[in-house]
């Protein structure tokens, strides 16, 4: 196990710096630079040289890739051009908030999801209970989730004034409590500050996760279609087992490795997403970082920011191949 | 694709590579199966799974988060307590004042800092052609026109316990920009300066390479005119553009990134500690996510990427305003005189017949959005007067090109455009016009660092241009008129007097050395009589600054409607805002 741990982990090196090296050519190939964005329309040749020299943009390419690289290796990202924050930094601010907008759509989408692609599976043929539930699945599918975020937003925000328009609550509170061990002298601030979080949470997490539902339902439907048609489903039902054991029992058990590959491709999937729905949402949050960060051509923001994406998505590919070992006692790692 | 099951299978049948026994050939290609490396053979036995039921977790999940909800504190009710000004516009880069142009940038720097000077307040409107004293009590000029001694206000404080604001700061001020520390970008503003002398620590003295007219515009707290603490720049070093410590009516209190920039008012402001409490400056990079926003009360002020048709329609259902502030933007059209067929009056008297340009604005800036420009100085710049340009008339303009030899009008080929802001819009827009008069006019669009670049080369035989400067018609009509701004690729000379004018040098000059200003005025005006007679340039739209505005929660003591000139941000004086309730 161990072994095929570090085989995984020499493997996401390359692919790693394969990603590293697309961003940084692809940042520098969109037209437009930096300085051009930062000055403006009135900046005059002289203040863009300068610019230009101010930030190392002035070396040749090749120079610039390789100091790069070899600062990355160091985990040194650099600092934002715009702002000078230093960009790990940075992107340590934003993460948390990421971080349980993604694990909170996935949750959510396996939540609505996976019972959802069950039953659809199971009732597949009245036409009452599975036809309404593959329409939801087919709305969740054409629904951009911006749309989607927008129509929330004016339902639950603005008119029923349920729930806030911006912002991400108090998580840096939190995760300070958390640090500091005050969670446990202060629950109840705590617990105020969590439920802040949850409180901003609910419409972005509701929005990426209902569009995310929607394709976990379509995949857990087939999933279970292909399990109920195995011999052990019908030798289970010939033993006389109720419906109900051979579904929770049997074929819920064995569905749960194709699922867990889903639920891994959906982390990648909402991270995605987490780019549209914290700029409408307005939340902190990499997503959102990403998209000014590019529109800035904040370099270095942008670079350490798809790097994080990146190794986000290698972990949690490892971790979900090392879960089917736990879900599946017949796999095992060399 | 992931909406499809079929990739699903693919995509399992492949994660089996990882297994080391490879896949016996017999075996379906379905789910279940492709995991069976050990070949047992009979699914997974019930031992090996913990018992749990997904629905009791769910519930369970839900009741919590609604649960915590309802135990959070609504997050109004403290806001309800204090006078805070919620502002949504996008994120600030910096709050070092003398290095960003951006414009929400601008407009959070006049939150937190002052200059020597300051706009003057004239019949209850803000003008930007005239000063009066700010940080500054009061100031002399030398006889010789080259010496400005400025006596400095007592006991104004910088904020955050800095102390107080002396000459050192001035002269810190002004020289970090001369001498091009990093990321200042405003320097150039105060090329004129000679040198600054501290006489004491509320006197100082400025010598200027030449007597300068507009040298009190330099001063106002606008870009290069603010003024910083010289101790806490010198404490903080790069990191100062998140240590901003000034002497306006807020002070920096903490910056959430990508969330939130807070101040507060500052007790010791000078002007009196402003009526609003704290500010917050959300990073709203949605304009939908504003207007929903200051419907709901969320926000009181926005500050829009762009103000469309649609966006002011919206506005104005929900009962809020627009405020706009001249002269923000004006766009024109520069005639280059020397290059044929436009050395041919006639060509471009022509030119501006064909040109419909209340048509232009219309499509661009739909009723109040902008105004249709009146004078190649914009209104709001000292020396401005109202000019009067050849009216659209296609029929006149295709006389005029027959008269000058065009019978069958002519072609440009190759005229190179910027892809970016207004410029692509409004050249189709103008090309279309021309058309229809038999110019034709070939466009290449290009980056918009390419056009800089192509304009200067005088490839094109008119220029479109924008743009806001200091509010006065000398350095105005100097960039756009003067002769030594002919941009000519064989000097290396990137000026921007792209009609490649000529006459009215002696004006400008005439107008440098004069004190007297109603003098001044005076030769700006003929100036502007000169462009209107040799036909070099036509100014299209001039594009106020705009913000949103919701009065019932917050009010300003100027007209929505242009009650305000101001450069680059809004709000002259925020801490004339109140909150009503």
């Amino acid at each position: 196990m161990f072994q095929y741990v570090l085989r995984r982990l020499l493997v996401a090196v390359p692919m790693l710096l394969g990603a590293m090296s697309i961003v940084f050519f692809a940042m520098r190939i969109l037209p437009g630079d930096p300085c051009v964005a930062m000055m403006g329309d009135q900046a005059t040749t002289e203040a863009l040289a300068d610019c230009t020299k101010s930030l190392g943009l002035h070396r040749p390419l090749a120079v610039q890739y390789v100091d790069y690289l070899w600062r990355s290796a160091q985990f040194d990202f650099g600092t934002s051009l715009r702002q000078g924050y230093p960009v790990s930094e940075y992107i340590a601010r934003m993460f948390p908030h990421t971080l349980v907008l993604v694990m909170a759509s996935v949750i959510l989408a396996a939540l609505i999801g996976i019972p959802i692609g069950i039953v659809s599976a199971l009732k597949r043929k009245s036409p009452l209970i599975d036809y309404p539930l593959r329409i939801f699945a087919l709305l969740g599918l054409s629904m951009p989730v911006f749309w989607l975020g927008i129509l929330l937003l004016i339902v639950f925000s603005l008119r029923m004034d349920i729930f806030p328009l911006i912002g991400g609550g108090d998580l840096d509170g939190a995760l300070h409590m958390i640090r500091t061990g005050e969670v446990f002298s202060n629950p109840a601030d705590f617990l105020a500050a969590v439920g802040d979080v949850l409180h901003h949470l609910t419409l972005p997490a509701l929005a990426l996760g209902f569009t995310l539902a929607a394709t976990v339902s379509r995949l857990s439907r087939s999933a279970m279609l292909e399990v109920i048609s195995q011999d052990y489903i019908r030798t289970a039902r010939a033993k006389g087992q109720a419906e109900r054991a051979v579904v929770y029992k049997h074929a819920l058990r064995n569905m749960m490795v194709p699922l867990l590959t889903i639920i891994g491709l959906f982390v990648a999937i909402a991270l995605t997403g987490t780019v549209l729905t914290e700029t409408v949402f307005t939340r902190p949050g990499l997503g959102k970082m990403l998209v000014d960060a590019i529109g800035a051509r904040d370099y270095p923001l942008a670079q350490g920011a798809i790097t994080v994406f990146t190794m986000i998505i290698i972990t949690v590919n490892l971790v979900v191949d090392m879960l089917y070992a736990v879900v599946d006692p017949r796999v095992t790692y060399r | 694709m992931v909406g499809h099951p079929v990739p699903l299978t693919v995509m399992i049948a492949t994660s089996c590579g990882r297994c080391t026994t490879p896949l016996p050939a017999e075996l379906p290609s379905s789910i279940t199966l492709a995991h069976r490396s050990d070949h047992k053979g009979t699914p997974m036995s019930s031992h090996a799974w913990p018992r749990f039921s997904l629905v009791p977790v769910a519930a369970l999940a839900t009741l919590l988060a609604f649960g915590l909800v309802a135990l959070a504190d609504p997050p109004a009710a403290e806001a309800q307590k204090k006078k805070v000004l919620n502002i949504a516009a996008k994120e600030p880069e910096t709050l070092d004042p003398h290095t960003s142009i951006l414009g929400q940038t601008q407009a959070i720097k006049r939150f937190m800092y002052r200059g020597l000077a300051r706009f003057a307040i004239k019949d209850g409107k803000v003008t930007t052609s005239e000063v009066e004293p700010d940080l500054a009590e009061s100031w002399t000029l030398s006889p010789d026109g080259t010496v400005w001694t400025f006596k400095l206000r007592k006991g104004v404080q910088f904020h955050k316990g800095f102390g107080e604001f002396t000459a050192e700061d001035v002269k810190f001020s002004f020289e970090r920009q001369i001498n091009k520390a990093p990321g200042t970008r405003f320097g150039v503003n105060l090329g004129v300066i000679k040198s600054i002398e501290v006489v004491d620590p509320h006197t100082v003295q400025i010598a200027l390479k030449a007597f300068d007219p507009i040298f009190l515009l330099r001063m106002v707290g606008y870009q290069q005119g603010y003024i910083v603490s010289k101790k806490a720049v010198e404490k903080f070093g790069e990191q100062y553009k998140w240590n901003p410590v000034g002497t306006g009516p807020f002070y920096f209190e903490r910056h959430a990134p990508r969330e939130k920039v807070v101040l507060k008012a500052f007790d010791k402001y000078h002007g009196g500690r402003p009526q609003i409490d704290e500010v917050h400056w959300f990073d709203v990079p949605e304009d939908a996510t504003k207007l929903i926003g200051l419907e709901k009360g969320t926000f009181d002020l926005l500050y829009p990427e762009a103000v469309t048709a649609d966006f002011a329609g919206q506005v104005q259902k929900m009962g809020a305003v627009i405020d706009r502030r001249g002269p923000g933007g004006q766009e024109r059209f520069y005639i280059n005189m020397t290059k044929p067929p436009f050395d041919d009056i006639r060509v471009r008297r022509a030119f501006m017949h064909a040109i419909d340009r209340k048509a232009i604005k219309e499509t661009m800036y739909p009723g109040g959005l902008a105004r249709v420009a009146p004078s190649c100085v914009p209104p709001g710049y000292f020396g401005h007067i109202p000019m009067t340009f050849p009216e659209y008339d296609p029929e006149k303009a295709r006389k005029l090109l027959a008269e000058a030899g065009h019978p069958n009008g002519f072609t440009i080929k190759n005229y190179f455009i910027s892809k970016s802001f207004f410029y692509p819009k409004v050249l189709t827009l103008a090309q279309e016009q021309l058309k229809k008069v038999g110019i034709i006019v070939e466009l290449q669009v290009v980056e918009h660092a390419t056009f800089h670049e192509n304009i200067r080369k005088n490839l094109d035989p008119f220029v479109l241009y924008g743009g806001t400067r200091i509010t006065d018609a000398d350095p105005w009509l100097s960039l756009f008129f003067d002769s030594k701004e002919i941009p000519d690729p064989a000097t290396g000379n990137k000026g921007t007097n792209f009609a490649h004018y000529k006459a009215i040098d002696d004006l400008l000059a005439a107008g440098r050395v004069e004190r007297d200003v109603k003098k001044r005025a005076a030769i700006y005006a003929e100036a502007q009589k000169r462009i209107e007679r040799d036909l070099v340039c036509l100014p299209i739209s001039d594009v106020p600054g705009q913000w949103a505005r919701n009065p019932k929660r917050v009010s300003t003591p100027f007209d929505p409607e242009y009650g305000e000139f101001s450069l680059h941000y809004s709000y002259n004086y925020p801490e004339m805002l109140k909150i009503l309730n």
